[in-house]
This record gives C-alpha cells, sequence and structure tokens, in this order.
C-alpha cells in the first residue's frame, strides 16, 4: 500500500493547476517512476497527489511554425526517442532519455519528470542543458516560460511553485540549428541506472573553428550544470587535440565533483577531463568539423 | 474508488483505496501470482511487468487507481491451458530459459511484446528488451536461443539442437529435454511460499538494529502492543532460550552455536532486535516504529584488521563450551566471559577463540616446505583480497508457517528441508515428527538459502498464536540480514624450479565471517581445498584463521569459498609463470592434476575432520585447455583501432566438488503407480538448478519409461525420504544416485514379480522401452504388472529405495578463458569474450547446464568488476538495494560468451555424471585478472577491479 490520502486524475491542464494550487501538500504525478519509488520508501511528501496521465495534450511532440521543437512534458522516454522530430533536430535528447531500466520503465518514465524532480544525475537534464530548453509552466496566475539555465536551484529542488505545471519542453531553432550534439553517461556499468557523470556537449563551428561550445555536466556539482569557463576557452579556437586538451584543463574550475562510496572526487574529474574531450570532439564532428 | 478494466481479456470490477499499489492489487486481489515484487518497487529485478494497453509497464510504479480503463494482460495471456503454456513459453522452456523460474513470466511478456511488433527481432533487440529484467541464474543467452526457437515454431519448421547431446547410449540422460518443472514455472502457476499464504495470515515484521555492536540496555514494547492487530512482539527478553548456528549443515555442524531468536547483544547493522506478529504490514510496521530501544553502543569491529588488533572489541565475548574436545585452558579462556553475550557452544573444536576474535582456524600441509622451498630457482610471495558480495536471488528470503493437525508446517524457499526442520523443531523444543518442512520452489537460492533466517522465528508465531504466518524479506533486509560471501586475504608462496615445476605451494586464508560463526571454518577452508589439489606439487602447506567481526553476515554463496581461493592461487601461478618468462599455458600444463593422480593432499582437507585420499579416474582439464586454447588464440595479441584501448587475454583452470563423500546422504524411493506410471519420492531440494529433473531422467533411464510417465515429489520432510540438502555442489551425484538407486531397485522388484507372473527366472526378464517386460512368453506392460499387485492376490504396490552414501571424491573441472578491452584513459574493462569449458562428466540435462554454467561465470565476472557491499565508518551498509548494488544484467554480458562441455564419463557418478554449476563462479576473478595484466601490464590483486583502481595501478590517477 502506497502512503496516499488522495489521488486526484486531474481532467484538465486547468483542473490540474487548480488541484496543485488548492493544497500546498499536493504533488504532481506523471510517469510515476519517481514519486512511486519515494512512496514506496515510505517518503511522506507524497500523500495527495494531482494526476496527469490521462492529459493527453501532454504527450505531444511536434514542431511549431516558428520551428520550436515542442517536447511534452508527459512524453515518454521511448515516444521522444523514437520520434522523427526529435531523431532529426535535437537527436542527443533522445540519446539521454535512453536510459536502461527497460522498456517497462522508459515507457513509463517522463522528461518532465526527469527535470522537475531536481536530480543532480538527471540524464535528460545534459542535453536540455545544451539545448538551452524552455520550459513552459501554467499557473493559476496564467502561463510563464523559465530556461532550463537557472531552473535547477539545489540538490533534488527547482524553481517550481506551488500550482506550478509544466506543460512542455520548448527548443528554439537558434539553439539547436547549426548544432553538432553529442552525450556521454559514464556508468561504472552498462546496467546502471544512476551516472557517475553525464556529459553533454554542443558545438557550433565557425569555419574551421569552434563559434561556439556548451558543455554540461551531471553528477559533477550540486546541480546539474554548464561549464562557462570551459565554454570561454573555447571560443575561436581550432578542432585540434591541444584545444580538447585546454577544455578539458578549464572544466576543472567548473565543477565540484565530491567523495562518494561510487567514486573519489580525483577519479571524477578525471573522468570530467577526460568526458570533455570525448564529447566534445564527437559534438564537433556532429557538426561536421574534423580533428 | 471502483476501477474498471479489462483483465486477461476479461472485464473486471473492483473496489480499490487510492493507495493501492497495482502489482499487490493484481498479485493479491486479482491472484495473478506471476506479478511480483522482487526489489521493493525501486526497478532493478522486472518480475512486475505487465502489458498495459499492449505495452509494458512496471507494476509496482502504477497506482491501481491508474489501471482504470485499460487493457491489463499477464502471462495468463499467453497459456494454452494449465499444462501447456503457450509456444512462447515451451520456446523458453526448452531452450533452458527457465530455471528458477521465478522471473519466467515477466520474460515471456516482454518477449511477448517485441515479437508482437517485429516477428523477427535482432540480438541487440532482444537485449533491449530484457534490459529491465534480473536474472543470476542462466546468463541470459538462452533468451537468444529461445526467441530462434519460437521463430521455429511459428514457421512450423525444426529448430537446432539447443545443445549438445552426449550419450548415445542413453534415451534422456545427456540429451537436451525440456525441464519437468518448467510448464507450471512458465504458465506462471503457484509454486512458491507467496503463492501458498492465506489470507488470513499474520505478518511477520523485523526490527532491525541501526548499530553494528551493542548491548540492548532497555526494550520497551508496551506502546508496539497497543497497536490494533498486533498479536505479539518478540524480542530477547521472551524467546526461546536456544542458542542454534543459522547454518543448514549436517549436524554435528562445524559451525558454532552462537546466536538465539534474539540476542542481548546485537552484532551488525540490521541484526535482529524484535518480531513484531500482526494482522497486517501496516500493524507490523507501525508497530515497529513505537518499540523503545535503549543501547549500550560499542566501538565496532569492520575489518580482518580490526579483529586482529591486540585491544579489539569482542564481538563473541560470552562464555564457550564444547560438547566434545573441549581445550584444557577453557577454563582460564571463560574467565572474563561477558555472560550478555550468551554462550558460544561447539559441537567439536574447529580452532577458535573468541577472546582473539578468531571464529575458526585450521592449518595443514603434506611434505616438507623447507626442502620444497630450497629447490626453487624462483620464490614468490603475493597477497590477493577479495570483497563482500551478496548472493541477490530474485526472490528475496520468505516463509510461510501454519498449524495442521497439531503440528507445524513450514513453507520454505530452502536448500536444506532436513535442516530446517531439525532446527525449526529444536528452538520450538519440539520433536521432529512435530514439524514438517515443504521446501516450495525457491526463486534464486546460490547458497543463502542454506541457513535459516526466517524459519525459527514464523514457526514460533505460529505455535503461540495458532495463526499461519508469513514474512517475506525486503530487499533492504535481504542486503543486511542475508549471507553473503566472506571477504578473504588470501596470501599464496610458491617456489619453481626454472622450467616452470612447482616445488613448493603455500596458501594462508585470512577470512572475515561477521558477527556469527556460520560456515565460518568450512567456506575459508573450501578456498583452499578446491583448489590446491588442481596443481600435483610434493609440499604443500596451508593455514586459514578466521575472525569474527560486526559486517552484515557472510555464509554459504555458489563456490564456497573456492572462488577467493582461486583468484588467489591461479593468479599468483600466472604472475609465477611472467616471473619465470614460461608462458602460463606451460606452467599450468606441467604442474596441473590429470586422469590416474592420487590425490594424498585431500586427507588433510577434510571438513572439520580426517578427509580421504583422492584417485582421480576422470578430468577433463586436458581438453578443456585445449578447446579453451583453440577459441581464444592466446599467442595471439588481440590489436585494437583505439589507441586507448589495450585488448588482454587470460585464463585459469578450476575444480569444485561433487558434494560431501563421507559426510552427506540423499535417499529416494521409486513407485510403481496403478497404471504403470512412476512416482518418485525424492529428498533432493531443487533450487531451481533441474534436480528434479535429473532425478526424472535417472528413474526414466533405470525404468525404460517415457519421461512424461515419471513425476517427481521432492523436498518434503513427510512425504520424502531424507536428504542432507542442496549444497556443496551434492544434487546430481548425491540425490542423482539415490534416485538411480532406487529405481535400479524397483527394477529389481518389478522384474521378480513379473518373473513370478509368467513363472520365469528374473534374469530371464528386461524391461524394454515404454515400459513392457519383456523375455518370457508374453510381454507385460508395467501397467498389468501395477494392477496385478493392486488386485485381491497381488503382493502390494511395488516400489524401491536407495540410498546413497559414498568415499568417493567425483570432482569436476574446467578452464575458463577470457579477453577483455580496457581503456586506459578511464578504466573502463568490457569482457569482449569469455569461454567455460567445463567437465561435469556427462552432463545430465545439457541445456540447463550451459545456463548454470554461463549464470555462474557471470556471477563471477560481477564479483570481479563490480560488485561490492561497501560499508560506512560505523558498518551500515551503504549500497542496499538492487540498483545500488548493481549486480550485472543482460547488458553487461560478455559479447561473445559459451559455455562447452568436455565430455568424460565419471565412474562414480550417476551415468558418468558429476556437478557442474558451482564450479562455474571459479574462473572469472584470475582469468580477467590475468587478461587486464595481458592488456595493461599491471596486476589488480583486489575485487572489484574498478576503474578507479586500474587507473590507479596504471598511475593516472
Amino acid at each position: 500500500m502506497f502512503p496516499i490520502e488522495k489521488h486526484h486524475m486531474a481532467t484538465s491542464i486547468e483542473d490540474a493547476v487548480r488541484a496543485l494550487a488548492e493544497d500546498e501538500t499536493s504533488q504532481v504525478i506523471a510517469g510515476g517512476t519517481d514519486v512511486l519509488i519515494r512512496l514506496h520508501e515510505g517518503h511522506g511528501d507524497y500523500r495527495n497527489l494531482v494526476d496527469i496521465n490521462k492529459l493527453d495534450e501532454l504527450r505531444e511532440i511536434r514542431m511549431d511554425e516558428e520551428g520550436n521543437v515542442l517536447i511534452g512534458a508527459l512524453a515518454s522516454f521511448t515516444e521522444i526517442l523514437e520520434h522523427d522530430v526529435i531523431r532529426k533536430h535535437v537527436p542527443v535528447i533522445g540519446e539521454s532519455v535512453n536510459t536502461v531500466g527497460g522498456p517497462q520503465v522508459r515507457n513509463r518514465g517522463t522528461m518532465g519528470g526527469n527535470i522537475c524532480n531536481g536530480a543532480v544525475s538527471a540524464d535528460s537534464a545534459c542535453a536540455a542543458l545544451v539545448h538551452e530548453v524552455d520550459l513552459v509552466i501554467q499557473s493559476p496566475e496564467g502561463e510563464r516560460v523559465e530556461s532550463i539555465i537557472g531552473f535547477h536551484t539545489g540538490p533534488g529542488r527547482v524553481s517550481l511553485k506551488q500550482g506550478d505545471l509544466l506543460k512542455h519542453f520548448r527548443v528554439r531553432p537558434g539553439n539547436y540549428k547549426g548544432f553538432g550534439a553529442s552525450y556521454y553517461k559514464y556508468a561504472m556499468r552498462e546496467a546502471m541506472d544512476i551516472a557517475t557523470i553525464g556529459c553533454a556537449a554542443a558545438v557550433k563551428l565557425n569555419g574551421e573553428k569552434i563559434g561556439e561550445l556548451r558543455l554540461a555536466y551531471t553528477v559533477s556539482a550540486p546541480t546539474p550544470i554548464r561549464c562557462a569557463g570551459a565554454e570561454e576557452v573555447a571560443k575561436g579556437k581550432p578542432l585540434t587535440q591541444e584545444t580538447l586538451a585546454e577544455i578539458a584543463k578549464a572544466v576543472e574550475a567548473d565543477v565540484r565533483p565530491r567523495t562518494s562510496w561510487r567514486a573519489s572526487m580525483e577519479f571524477r574529474l578525471h573522468v570530467i577531463r577526460t568526458l570533455a574531450q570525448r564529447v566534445t570532439r564527437q559534438a564537433a564532428e556532429r557538426a561536421g568539423g574534423t580533428f | 474508488m471502483k476501477i474498471i478494466f479489462t483483465l486477461n481479456g476479461v472485464s473486471r470490477e473492483a473496489e480499490i483505496v487510492p493507495g493501492m499499489n497495482a502489482q499487490v492489487f493484481l498479485q493479491q486481489t486479482m491472484h495473478i501470482p506471476s506479478v511480483r515484487n522482487g526489489d521493493d518497487g525501486t526497478g532493478f529485478i522486472g518480475n512486475d511487468v505487465i502489458l498495459v494497453d499492449g505495452s509494458p509497464r512496471s507494476a509496482q510504479r502504477l497506482m491501481a487507481a491508474q489501471l482504470d480503463g485499460r487493457d491489463i494482460r499477464t502471462i495468463e495471456s499467453l497459456n494454452r491451458d494449465m499444462i501447456r503454456p503457450g509456444r512462447l513459453q515451451q520456446a523458453l522452456i526448452a531452450a533452458g530459459a527457465v530455471q528458477d523460474g521465478y522471473n519466467a513470466p515477466a520474460a515471456a511478456l516482454l518477449l511477448h511484446e517485441l515479437l508482437s511488433r517485429n516477428a523477427a527481432p535482432s540480438r541487440e533487440e532482444i537485449t533491449d528488451a530484457l534490459s529491465g529484467l534480473f536474472v543470476r541464474d542462466c546468463g541470459y543467452e538462452p533468451y537468444y536461443k529461445a526467441v530462434e526457437i519460437y521463430k521455429a515454431m511459428v514457421q512450423g519448421g525444426k529448430y537446432d539442437d539447443v545443445a549438445p547431446s552426449f550419450r548415445d547410449d542413453l534415451r534422456v540422460v545427456g540429451t537436451p529435454v525440456p525441464k519437468i518443472d518448467g510448464p507450471w514455472l512458465a504458465a506462471g502457476q503457484r509454486a512458491y511460499v507467496e503463492d501458498r499464504v492465506a489470507p488470513d495470515a499474520l505478518m511477520v515484521r523485523m526490527l532491525r538494529s541501526p548499530h553494528a555492536h551493542a548491548y540492548i540496555t532497555s526494550i520497551d514494547t508496551s506502546e508496539a502492543e497497543k497497536v490494533p492487530g498486533v498479536h505479539m512482539i518478540v524480542t530477547h527478553e521472551n524467546c526461546p532460550n536456544e542458542s542454534f548456528t543459522q547454518a543448514g549443515q549436517g549436524f554435528p555442524e562445524p559451525s558454532p552455536y552462537d546466536r538465539r531468536m534474539f540476542d542481548k547483544k546485537v552484532r551488525h547493522v540490521g541484526d535482529r532486535v524484535a518480531a513484531v506478529v500482526a494482522e497486517t504490514e501496516e500493524a507490523a510496521r507501525e508497530a515497529l516504529a513505537r518499540i523503545k530501544v535503549e543501547y549500550d553502543v560499542l566501538a565496532p569491529v569492520l575489518s580482518i584488521d580490526d579483529a586482529e588488533r591486540e585491544d579489539a572489541p569482542l564481538v563473541q565475548a560470552g562464555p564457550m563450551e564444547y560438547v566434545v574436545g573441549a581445550p584444557e585452558n577453557l577454563d582460564e579462556l571463560n574467565r572474563d566471559a561477558d555472560p550478555r553475550d550468551g554462550t558460544v557452544t561447539y559441537q567439536f573444536p574447529i580452532g577458535a577463540n573468541t577472546r582473539k576474535n578468531i571464529a575458526a582456524s585450521i592449518s595443514g600441509g603434506i611434505g616438507d616446505m623447507e626442502k620444497g622451498f630450497a629447490e626453487a630457482d624462483v620464490i614468490i610471495e603475493r597477497t590477493y583480497d577479495s570483497c563482500q558480495i551478496h548472493c541477490t536471488p530474485p526472490e528475496t528470503h520468505v516463509v510461510y508457517t501454519r498449524m495442521d493437525a497439531g503440528r507445524v508446517v513450514v513453507h520454505s524457499a530452502t536448500q536444506v528441508p532436513w535442516h530446517v526442520r531439525r532446527l525449526v523443531a529444536k528452538v520450538l523444543g519440539l520433536p521432529q515428527n512435530r514439524v514438517r518442512v515443504i521446501k516450495e520452489r525457491v526463486g534464486g537460492g546460490y547458497g543463502s538459502k542454506q541457513d535459516i533466517l526466517l524459519e525459527d522465528v514464523c514457526a514460533y508465531a505460529t505455535l503461540k498464536t495458532g495463526r499461519p504466518v508469513y514474512s517475506h524479506y525486503t530487499r533492504e533486509e535481504e542486503f543486511l540480514a542475508c549471507s553473503s560471501r566472506h571477504p578473504m586475504r588470501v596470501t599464496v608462496k610458491l617456489g619453481a624450479r626454472k622450467d616452470g615445476t612447482l616445488t613448493a605451494v603455500e596458501m594462508h586464508n585470512k577470512a572475515n565471517t561477521g558477527p556469527f560463526g556460520n560456515h565460518c571454518l568450512t567456506v575459508p577452508m573450501n578456498a583452499c581445498s578446491k583448489s590446491l589439489p588442481l596443481f600435483l606439487c610434493d609440499n604443500v602447506a596451508f593455514s586459514v584463521t578466521v575472525y569474527y567481526s560486526n559486517i552484515p553476515p557472510t555464509g554459504a554463496y555458489q563456490g564456497y569459498g573456492a572462488p577467493q581461493g582461486s583468484f588467489g592461487l591461479q593468479l599468483a601461478v600466472a604472475e609465477l609463470a611472467r616471473e619465470l618468462g614460461v608462458p602460463h599455458m606451460e606452467i599450468i600444463e606441467r604442474n596441473r592434476v590429470r586422469e590416474g593422480s592420487r590425490l594424498e593432499l585431500m586427507r588433510i582437507l577434510g571438513e572439520g575432520r580426517e578427509g580421504v585420499a583422492a584417485d582421480i579416474k576422470s578430468c577433463g582439464l586436458e581438453g578443456a585447455l585445449k578447446r579453451g586454447n583453440e577459441l581464444l588464440k592466446l599467442d595471439e595479441k588481440g590489436e585494437s583501432s583505439d589507441p586507448d584501448v589495450k585488448i588482454g587475454k587470460g585464463f585459469a583452470i578450476i575444480q569444485q566438488g561433487s558434494g560431501l563423500p563421507g559426510l552427506d546422504q540423499a535417499n529416494g524411493r521409486v513407485n510403481l503407480c496403478s497404471d504403470g506410471t512412476i512416482l518418485v519420492q525424492q529428498g533432493g531440494a531443487d533450487i531451481g538448478t533441474g534436480l528434479d529433473t535429473v532425478m526424472a531422467k535417472m528413474a526414466a533411464e533405470a525404468l525404460n519409461v517415457p519421461l512424461e510417465n515419471v513425476t517427481v515429489i521432492s523436498g518434503d520432510t513427510d512425504m520424502t525420504p531424507f536428504d542432507t540438502g542442496a549444497y556443496a555442489s551434492s544434487g546430481t551425484y548425491f540425490s542423482g544416485s539415490a534416485a538411480l538407486l532406487a529405481a535400479q531397485d524397483l527394477r529389481k522388484n518389478i522384474l521378480e514379480t513379473a518373473a513370478k507372473m509368467l513363472g520365469v527366472e528374473p534374469e530371464d526378464l528386461d524391461i524394454d522401452y515404454p515400459g513392457v517386460v519383456t523375455g518370457g512368453k508374453e510381454e507385460l506392460p508395467l501397467t498389468k504388472i501395477a494392477h496385478h499387485c493392486e488386485s485381491g492376490e497381488g503382493p502390494g504396490p511395488l516400489s524401491g529405495k536407495g540410498c546413497f552414501v559414498t568415499e568417493h571424491h567425483a570432482i569436476p573441472y574446467g578452464a575458463h578463458f577470457a579477453q577483455v578491452t580496457v581503456n586506459t584513459r578511464t578504466g573502463e574493462v568490457k569482457v569482449q569474450k569469455y569461454y567455460a569449458l567445463q567437465d561435469c562428466g556427462t552432463p545430465v540435462n545439457p541445456e540447463l547446464a550451459e545456463g548454470q554454467i554461463l549464470g555462474g561465470a557471470l556471477k563471477s565476472i560481477g564479483h570481479s568488476l563490480w560488485e561490492e557491499m561497501i560499508l560506512d565508518e560505523k558498518g551500515a551498509l551503504v549500497n542496499p538495494s538492487m540498483h545500488e548494488y548493481c549486480p550485472p544484467a543482460i547488458l553487461d554480458k560478455p559479447e561473445d560468451f559459451r559455455a562447452e562441455f568436455i565430455f568424460t564419463d565419471d565412474p562414480y557418478g550417476p551415468y558418468g555424471a558429476k556437478s557442474v554449476s558451482e564450479i562455474a563462479t571459479n574462473g572469472a576473478s584470475p582469468a580477467l585478472a590475468a587478461a587486464i595484466h595481458d592488456a595493461t601490464g599491471v596486476w589488480i590483486r583486489q575485487w572489484p577491479f574498478t576503474p578507479e583502481r586500474i587507473l590507479k595501478a596504471l598511475g593516472t590517477i
């Protein structure tokens, strides 16, 4: 038995927002892959659930007339990774949600949940950060848009308020057109569902040089992060091993890994440096560059 | 609230409460047993899979309310009927993928969904479909075969042999035949302990210690007892004062009696403090939260180094007593004993001294070590550390007890029904005729179910309340309070001549038994006794010292110490080869055991008693080494296109035993039923290994009857005769032999009866297939004989009995070969190729044996590369869940993963068979470590071989 007192099956976005705003103890349940694990553990914060599973409009993945890629908050990992729009325009988002746990979890887990639960290891967070996705949020006051940059406010915390419901992610053309992107999840094991380090890079070339690098990590600081220092270093640099080495060096100042039972800080730093090179290189190659 | 949904094509309505979990709802309210909970909803094991509108979902991550309006399908939707499951399940059974069967319905559903989208999936697609399913028993390879078989069945064609056959002279032994219990397991019928629980059963939940080492100074259960539905709370203050060992070993055990149902002292985080017996799980949990306990917390002992220290806290500080063989200075040793710890009782001396935290010790040897080392040109000495590894069976420990006709009935997932009966009777103060133990199907044991972890408490609660009682470990409890692989530190010293001939072999093993002494002598000793006899050397010495500590409990785990010993000795020999500049293969060939060897060493390697020298009558090592080298080509250096990635190859030779000659005993009865079919009653415990099929095959073969005419009842202390249990690789050799002897005895009785009916001599007659007595004036089918026996003029039903004991060893051998890639920038190791070449005499069930070998190999690849129970500085386990501990699953399997048999015909084994699966855990560690060295030039001498350890050894970090 899950320790639940109330389970409200929302009938519309407005209904969900109202239910969420009405009761400050209420929580959204989307795919449930995260919330129900916490309930299994006997967590007390999820006694009052607003279930959005019947809101099929939140499942939609499409491109709008302005060229924005829209990913519904309730779209499952399977739907995202198999969708043509994703494959064509933002494949790295599809790659990042191709997590283990098997089809029975991928069919259920959502990118909305993955981002909104604020996990520092969220697989889709790196890809969202390098594409600087917008979060389109409905609240009782109306619709607002927040960027993923700054959305994670601390370990397990995001800037959602009571009554907020994420409707969809929006990737603007300027944030994917012309970029090559790559993601690598370093886990101790293939079957390991928690990344030791996750890293994504998006590269836009300027001729033979790096025009813009966006580099993001999970499990390398208290929240998923972008690496301003390394990105600055990369600007205008040629596609060479030396550039990759400079990026790898610079990234050390951007991250704050810690020692845990899974891996020591020094090992994490080594992996972070190694991935900076590997992932940046692959992103640049996907943008059409050669080393 | 009310929900309406479709369940397996039938429209259903149900009234539910909002918090109802869909898995619990389907299993308990809708009575679908196969929708299981293996991982407390964290989603690693995957046996809770259901199809929701055709798409696989984890039922534990759904609320029952979310089923409203959906089409729900479970394994039942694939069954034709309950005797013949659907084709996909038949394919899984034929392929040997249904072993313990606990997750077989989930596998079938996942593959069904894949095949309904894609009639010809690739290997990658099959891998993906099963990537959320955990099985520990068959190494995943049989699933790919099952899909091939299924495709052939659908197309109406024949499929290739699932495994080779070995005995042209026999009908079923040595040939792949679908496992006899496969159909009902794959169909999702009730078969496991959890499927037997009556709705009125009480629940037992245990309060567990938050401290690794402490005295309970007070315990107040008064508030907890007020919780509605709480029947009783058992603590050290009101439990039976009977000491015992949780180890299910032959009596008198070589394990000390060093625990009671509840003790005043807690000795590990997760140790038993109290048990609540209540109407519901919720009431039990509520009561647990209200028990007030005060502790006097002691410093924990967490390692061998801690335990050895001069002023170390004593884990078992109570007085020692001996049934026989007390040391002369016992009174002196007991002078400062602390009675709060309880008495430690030894059935006989095992070299213990609890005053020094020593749980057991032993040493011995043959020849002259000084002379041996003097003759050596090179001497090396190395130390190898293994870590604590968990068995992780898909089914956690579970027991269901009830009263029946004034007796206590225990339904248990156990490897040792008779030891459970003896121990439960002892703790409850009942004679053994008042206790019945029924071994149900077991969802994976691997050694952990050789120990008695719940049976005593549940049986006591049933005896006291008269109610049925059920308890099922959570996954966290399984990690905290189970039995696991002992951490060991093995030091090996080798002396050899320039040509590689070993002149002296020394092995010193320090092991950590944790809080209790279950298996404390025998597991660490087995590290020596299942590795040293692989080499023929005149001068051999060993010592074993085992320490108590406050780590989570250890015990039996497939391999039983041999994996740790094999890691040390085999890798040391690989290191010696490098040191000498002699190829590894050459040094192995020069020193290894072979057919005809006489092993004097076995005399000193008994289980706490005098052993017997062994004459090796069958040994497939020559063939295994030749075939392994043929497949892997050790001399050819692997080249990688990525400069960071290095390729390396390695191998190791391995052995195990087949049961414990001189200690074990197995018994069987084989009965002729009224229509001439056969009923085998056999004490052996099939824990998913196919032992029932082995015993059925023995009877079918000896009696020349079709296998489908043989039914096996096993592991029930009322219905079947005594068997020591399924451990020490005894199943095929001991229980199989007992079944064969009983069938031969029945054959003799049949022929004698037929001879009287026909007026001829029994010697003139024979039983021909399919069960017809020939040689007389007319053919007599067994039906006729059976009918005659049960008629008014008949002599009564015929049966045969067999008791198997032996002094002879039937030792299985093998060689495991591995090829790895090591990324020298990231430290990542991938196993590209893994070949297990094994000699198990005649493989009785070849397709099941292949899966078991691969399962054993994959377990030990996990132990070597990834798995580790990690403790914090206070002794708490930091990774007590499946997704944090993370044993290998299908994505971690070696790319090219094969098991092959090297056929030998052992004169002592039934139809030439020896044991097969336990040995398979012994090869991976030394083979992988040798391969990593071959790739990178560094020796990793500590489990697990993590990227961090490899990069440190390489000097990268």
